[in-house]
């Protein structure tokens, strides 16, 4: 008896992750065919041409997951309803500052609207979910895989919204596998950086003297991972039947960098460039959380556009650094044949291209 | 005899004029929003109209001498700061002569008026500029140097220093006062020894309005090591500083320097903050001189004065009182 072929329901393809995952799974399997949700035709386009993926095996439906029936028509709903046979759900609204409507607009009803579309597929064998490493919200200490408690908050929105996301899935009575990619840094070999967002707009405020403090024990660790590490885990594990009802943590894990190892690596990385160097630019004190909102305080009563811009942009995920958190990562590992790489074996790449490509300037838009 | 260089004589002049901090937000004086300052800790501050720079200096060097009945003639150095040349005898109203600088006027410095006003018959004079308010620093640096290095015994360091007319009464969220001190160092002292001495200097920040923001952010990294640093030297620990004797700048930066630092907030000398707001010659100098005459400091406690001075300079003494 043949194995019938794979035809994956993409969302979020023209986003950092999703297009990474879609390109390696067609990839790995030519036989597997992909439909992907775009709201913009034209920036899929775009996005398929420079992931130079094969020709006729993905084809394109224009919606939005925030609307019921993710916006298709019933003319686009009947041939998906007779053909996918697995989901990878990779959309998501990522930007940490938004108010907690907006991300759950994306982040849970989107998910909602998509389960609902899916129960209409018959084929359907497994719903692939990324979530984030960080619905752990204000939790400390070790972080299991299989734990999904919210008791103890969030530090944002997109965080919260996302832990909403997984209730759904999980409740959701489909084949799910749930992946909680740790923050993307980069690409492992040459450091790349395809997409900013919080951690290199703090490298940013670090780099420029607009970050004095930072709310960390000098041993907690910052877990980043980098993008090729996650696109590949998803790609080869977001359809193993062994997986069904699993959370799997990419996470650097025990490969994450104690805060004051990583300012030692920054510093001396951009201490390299002597027209850095004598700046003499301090480190930034690490303090206690209280002693941070206080700045955080005096900041916001003092108005200065600039320093307060910088401070409200780390609020949204600098508090984090105070909520020490040890991802466990044993079933991941497990199912990849060994652990993510360790941060310090790229960071200082990752810092290297940084400065290459002057991102100081062109990360100041970026949303945190 | 042996012993330590240390700070025997303090004394400072005020001008006559002093304003609220309403009072300068109602002239349109401040940038920040009074109430803020308020919340900061500032209440009044002194404003020089018809002193001069040299004025207050000349008051407050005649007052050291005079309370500590010191014979002028055993002066052997002043070290003076403050405006340059003639502009130092400029009244605050008045207008500065830029001209008076690109003239052989510029000559006619203040410190050497001073030495013979005052009589220093056998005081050679040294001027030290650049370094805002933690200008008495450095001149406590060189005088305590030359003790050792030269033999000197008594060393006169006066700084008088208005804050610039135009520039309003407000430097990066603190209202500031005109101001002149003078600190008497001696070669050998029994009182307030200088334990040691630490002055950090970063040019980047050397333009302090267009990197402000920057600065407000570097402040308080390097504050925090310019004083644990200066805590090593005198071979102190944290836990043994008894008291803080501050630059008179907002009490929030001072909460959050002392948070960093492990530091109670009961250990900063806080009393003229509201009195007098942050003068740039020498906030630390007038309030060690306040706090020893109101009794807070005892003989034998061990102080720690820092300040940060536009320019940009982080500043700080170990002092045993
Ligand atoms: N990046 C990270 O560091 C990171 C870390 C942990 C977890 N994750 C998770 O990984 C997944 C992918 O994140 P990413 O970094 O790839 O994000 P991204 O680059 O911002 O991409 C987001 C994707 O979602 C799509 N999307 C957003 N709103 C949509 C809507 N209303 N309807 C349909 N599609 C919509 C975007 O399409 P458009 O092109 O139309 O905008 C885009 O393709 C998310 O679930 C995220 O939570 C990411």
């Amino acid at each position: 008896m043949s194995v019938p072929h794979e035809v994956v329901f993409f969302t979020g393809a023209t986003g950092l992750v999703g297009g990474d995952v879609l390109r390696r799974m067609l990839a790995a399997d030519p036989a597997l065919r992909a439909v992907v949700l775009v709201r913009d035709a034209g920036r899929w386009e775009q996005v398929s041409t420079r992931l130079a993926l094969p020709a006729g095996r993905v084809g394109a439906v224009v919606g939005d997951v925030t609307r019921p029936g993710l916006g298709l028509s019933a003319d686009t709903r009947v041939p998906l309803a007779r053909e996918i046979t697995a989901v990878v759900h990779a959309a998501a609204d990522v930007v940490f500052s938004r108010p907690l409507a907006v991300a759950r607009a994306v982040n849970v009803a989107g998910v909602r609207h998509l389960l609902d579309v899916a129960a209409g597929w018959p084929r359907l064998r497994r719903f692939a979910h990324v979530s984030t490493a960080f619905v752990a919200g204000r939790r400390v200490g070790r972080i299991l895989e299989g734990e999904e408690r919210g008791d103890a908050g969030w530090v944002n929105a997109y965080e919260q919204s996302k832990h909403e996301a997984e209730w759904l899935v999980r409740a959701s009575g489909r084949d799910w596998v749930i992946f909680r990619p740790s923050t993307i840094v980069c690409d492992s070999a040459a450091g790349g950086v395809t997409q900013y967002n919080a951690v290199h707009l703090g490298l940013r405020l670090l780099h420029d003297s607009l970050a004095p403090m930072l709310p960390a024990a000098a041993t907690s660790a910052i877990d980043v991972v980098p993008r090729d590490y996650v696109a590949a885990a998803i790609a080869v594990l977001a359809l193993r039947q062994d997986l069904a009802g699993r959370t799997l943590q990419l996470c650097a894990g025990s490969g994450a960098l104690p805060v004051d190892e990583l300012l030692d690596v920054t510093w001396r990385a951009w201490s390299r460039r002597p027209e850095w160097r004598r700046r003499g630019i301090p480190r930034p004190v690490l303090t206690d959380i209280a002693t941070y909102h206080r700045f955080e305080l005096a900041v916001e009563e003092t108005g200065d556009s600039k320093l307060r811009q910088a401070v409200r942009a780390l609020s949204y995920f600098a508090p984090q650094l105070a909520l020490p958190k040890a991802f466990d990562t044993r079933a991941a590992d497990a199912a990849l044949g060994g652990p993510a790489p360790a941060v310090r074996t790229y960071w200082a790449r990752m810092l290297e291209h940084l400065v290459s490509v002057g991102w100081c300037e062109a990360v100041k838009g970026v949303a945190a | 005899m042996t012993g330590r260089p240390g700070i025997t004589a303090i004394a400072y002049a005020l001008p006559a004029c002093s304003r609220s901090v309403r009072e300068l937000g109602a002239a349109g004086q401040l940038q920040t929003d009074p109430e803020v300052l308020e919340n900061f800790g500032f209440g009044r501050v002194h404003i020089a109209v018809a002193e001069s720079p040299y004025e207050l200096a000349y008051r407050a060097a005649a007052r050291l001498l005079e309370e500590q009945a010191v014979d002028a003639a055993s002066i052997d150095l002043v070290i003076y700061s403050g405006p340059p040349g003639t502009l130092s005898l400029t009244p605050a109203a008045q207008p500065w002569n830029g001209a008076a600088l690109s003239s052989t006027a510029r000559f006619q410095y203040p410190g050497t008026l001073l030495q013979f006003e005052l009589g220093l018959l056998n005081a050679s004079v040294l001027g030290i500029d650049q370094l805002a308010c933690s200008t008495l620093f450095g001149a406590l640096r060189v005088a305590r140097s030359l003790c050792v290095t030269e033999g000197i015994e008594r060393v006169l360091c006066v700084h008088a220093e208005f804050f610039p007319a135009a520039a309003g009464r407000e430097a990066v969220f603190n209202c500031t006062s005109d101001a002149a001190c003078a600190v008497l160092v001696e070669r050998v002292a029994l009182r307030n020894c200088i334990a040691a001495s630490v002055h950090v200097t970063k040019g980047y920040y050397w333009d302090g309005d267009a990197l402000k923001n920057e600065i407000v952010a570097s402040y308080f990294p390097t504050s925090k090591h310019v004083i644990e640093r200066v805590i090593a030297a005198a071979g102190w620990n944290a836990a043994d500083v008894d008291w803080i004797i501050p630059h008179n700048v907002s009490l929030r930066s001072w909460e959050l320097l002392l948070s960093l630092l492990a530091l109670p907030n009961t250990r900063l000398w806080t009393d003229n903050i509201a009195r007098y707001g942050h003068s740039l010659a020498g906030d630390n100098f007038i309030n060690l001189r306040d706090a020893l005459d109101g009794g807070a400091v005892r003989p034998g406690q061990k102080l720690i004065l820092f300040s940060y001075g536009y320019g940009a300079h982080w500043t700080a003494l170990a002092v045993e009182a």
